[in-house]
């Protein structure tokens, strides 16, 4: 018995303790955290097992085989050339539009697919892996968290019906416009005015970074009804392309993802119907948490797949690839650094997966979805350095694909709140 | 106007095994003529010239894959012949006559051959023990006359022959009549509630014998790498003399 004890405590004396923590999302939008203790005992009781499945569905696979059947036969074409050009294409946007991929997280009756979170990031993670358009990606992304998530969550009947279909069926294209040239990391600083007046909001302001902001027809566009009342003013608009007043300026020109285009945007006396106001006057802090919530957490699930696909062409390379009379890939150095890849693909799926799962049955994902978003998006930086230095002199040159997708990533570093943010965000909900 | 369309599953030509008189594959497809007899189904039905797109098939439940595939395109509904022993064309047009029979629709559109054995007789025996009219090696269809008729561009050896079929009627596709659609996911989910009917051959009430054998199936001899020649007459006399053909 005593060398029992000593040897492997019995499983039923090991109770693994977690925290879950809850978010109540104040209308200062920093959230306040709640830890729930939750203890669970490690025993099973006779042999019953406990909830914790890995498997997909057949449903679940042919989906994910049907993304990336397509996306490895539609959406490849002209990538070099479109991320030199800085061309966003259209084209593959209405293909991904009629396919399906925008509609994904939307329920049925608004013309989407009624996916569950965990479902949805595993499409778009094969979408990542499949089409190396990581720019055309990044679009789809901002459209999917930061236009058609708010509208699921805070329209209202006639402005889901109203807009949902067209964003799902990649006829509207959509984006939000946050940030400003003064407030980036402190979004709610925000200094963008709403005024009612009658039946209308008149809008002045200008935002930066506003990602679709030269192809979308649909902004959400956060302004505040009183600079008085904090975070508690801001408030959320559907503003559409042409509106009077905005103006659409500069489309600016950066290092990576050079085929989603962003631009900065005027507001001058823009006139939005009151109609148009998205959720509550004063709401829009909440609701903009709401939506980098799922941002965060599902922003990256494409970039797993392209780690996923640089991972395979490393292997593929460095078993090709001889030097002093052996594949590269014999050599630990760089045998190690593959390794190093295959364990951050696997960490980052798995904390999506995660977050996907928690997501879908409604647990809190305000911690998880800034792990998810930190975790992957040094990842996936990581990789893309690690596939050049495979690659040698050759993943230098454009024409081999690695450069561009480390481009590409850098930026994951930056939106959707810069690492340092997520890391913010962890500490607070650690009670630091 | 109902339109029956049949496809064969057929091992992924990309990706195939030959040993002895078997073809094996990881991977099924539907034979990719037939895709394109499905396409143009669809296409006709949204032309609104076509109101039911039946797809059948014959084989184990397995090709209840490709089904699904063919439903997710937009076929409305599928018959599954289960019969999974390796059937000759024969045997495979006098089961779908009996199909016709049940069906009865206004016209059959199946692909000119099956990649797999490449017979390319299907259609036309089942025009003939129909007794139907049949317009084969097809890359362009129209209806003419309120839906009586149909105007067809075969592609033949000697370039385009237009002929005009009374419906109803046996169409066989050829490559250039379409490019056929993706599936969406969208489709793809609609596919599942989709209904697929399994029948037998005695539920059909006919009986079938295949009666060729396949002995045995081997890749074609890889070709010899070419020579160069010096002048015309040694051209000549190498074409004379071992090619033959002179």
């Amino acid at each position: 018995m005593v060398c029992a004890c000593l040897t492997a405590p019995p499983r039923a004396c090991r109770v693994a303790v977690y925290r879950v923590y809850r978010v109540t999302p104040a209308a200062c939008g920093s959230g306040v955290a709640e830890a729930v203790r939750d203890g669970t005992s490690g025993s099973q009781a006779d042999g019953e097992l406990n909830g914790m499945d890995f498997a997909w569905s057949d449903q679940q696979r042919e989906l994910l085989d049907a993304v990336g059947r397509f996306a490895s036969q539609q959406l490849n074409y002209n990538v070099i050339e479109n991320d030199r050009d800085s061309v966003f294409n259209h084209d593959a946007w209405k293909k991904c539009g009629s396919f399906g991929i925008q509609g994904l997280p939307v329920p049925a009756e608004y013309g989407g697919l009624g996916m569950d979170p965990l479902t949805t990031v595993a499409a778009l993670e094969r979408l990542g892996y499949a089409c190396k358009d990581n720019g055309l990606l990044f679009s789809i992304n901002a459209h999917l968290w930061t236009a058609v998530t708010p509208l699921v969550y805070n329209g209202s009947e006639a402005q889901k019906k109203k807009y949902l279909p067209g964003l799902c069926n990649g006829t509207i294209i959509g984006g939000n416009a946050m940030s400003e040239p003064n407030s980036g990391s402190d979004a709610f600083s925000l200094t963008t005015t709403a005024v009612k007046k009658g039946s209308r909001y008149i809008i002045n302001g200008s935002k930066i970074f506003v990602t679709n902001g030269p192809i979308a027809d649909l902004l959400v566009v956060f302004a505040t009804v009183d600079k008085t009342r904090g975070p508690d003013g801001i408030s959320a608009f559907l503003v559409e392309k042409d509106s009077p007043g905005m103006n659409v300026a500069r489309k600016l020109e950066k290092m990576g993802v050079r085929t989603s285009p962003m631009a900065e945007v005027f507001f001058e006396n823009c006139e939005v119907p009151e109609e148009n106001l998205l959720g509550n006057e004063g709401g829009g802090a909440f609701l903009f948490t709401r939506s980098m919530t799922w941002e965060r957490g599902c922003i990256l699930a494409s970039a797993v797949g392209s780690m996923q696909r640089l991972l395979e062409t490393c292997i593929r390379y460095a078993n090709e690839r001889k030097q002093g009379g052996q594949a590269i890939g014999k050599y630990q150095l760089v045998a190690s650094k593959i390794v190093d890849m295959k364990v951050r693909v696997e960490s980052s799926r798995h904390m999506l997966y995660h977050y996907g799962w928690l997501s879908g049955h409604r647990k809190a994902v305000y911690l998880e979805a800034a792990m998810t978003k930190l975790h992957i998006a040094d990842c996936w930086v990581k990789c893309c350095e690690d596939a050049i230095q495979i690659h040698g002199g050759y993943g230098y040159m454009t024409e081999y694909e690695v450069e561009r997708e480390l481009r590409d990533a850098i930026g994951s570093k930056l939106y959707s709140g810069t690492s340092e943010i997520q890391r913010n965000i962890i500490a607070s909900m650690l009670g630091l | 106007m109902k339109i029956l369309v049949s496809f064969k599953s057929v091992p992924d030509p990309n990706d195939v095994t030959i040993a002895g008189a078997a073809v094996s594959t990881p991977k099924s497809v539907i034979n990719p003529f037939d895709e394109i007899a499905i396409e143009e189904a669809l296409r006709i039905r949204e032309r609104a010239e076509a109101t039911e797109i039946v797809g059948v098939t014959i084989g184990a439940p397995a090709v209840d894959e490709q089904i699904r595939a063919a439903l997710a395109m937009g076929v409305d509904c599928a018959i599954r012949i289960d019969d999974s022993r390796a059937l000759d064309p024969y045997a495979v047009a006098r089961i779908l006559s009996a199909v016709v029979q049940k069906e009865a629709p206004h016209v059959v559109i199946m692909g000119k051959q099956a990649v797999d054995d490449d017979s390319n007789q299907v259609g036309q025996m089942l025009a003939g023990l129909l007794g139907w009219p049949q317009a084969t090696f097809v890359s362009k269809i129209e209806f003419l006359d309120n839906k009586t008729r149909a105007r067809c561009t075969r592609e033949t050896d000697a370039g385009l022959e237009v002929v005009e079929v009374n419906l109803p009627a046996i169409i066989t596709t050829d490559l250039r009549l379409n490019e056929p659609r993706y599936v969406s996911l969208p489709g793809l989910i609609k596919a599942r509630r989709k209904p697929i009917e399994a029948l037998t051959c005695d539920q059909l009430g006919v009986t079938v014998r295949p009666l060729t054998t396949v002995l045995s199936i081997a890749r074609p001899p890889k070709r010899a790498a070419g020579t160069r020649v010096e002048s015309v007459e040694e051209l000549i006399t190498k074409l004379k003399q071992e090619a033959k053909v002179l």
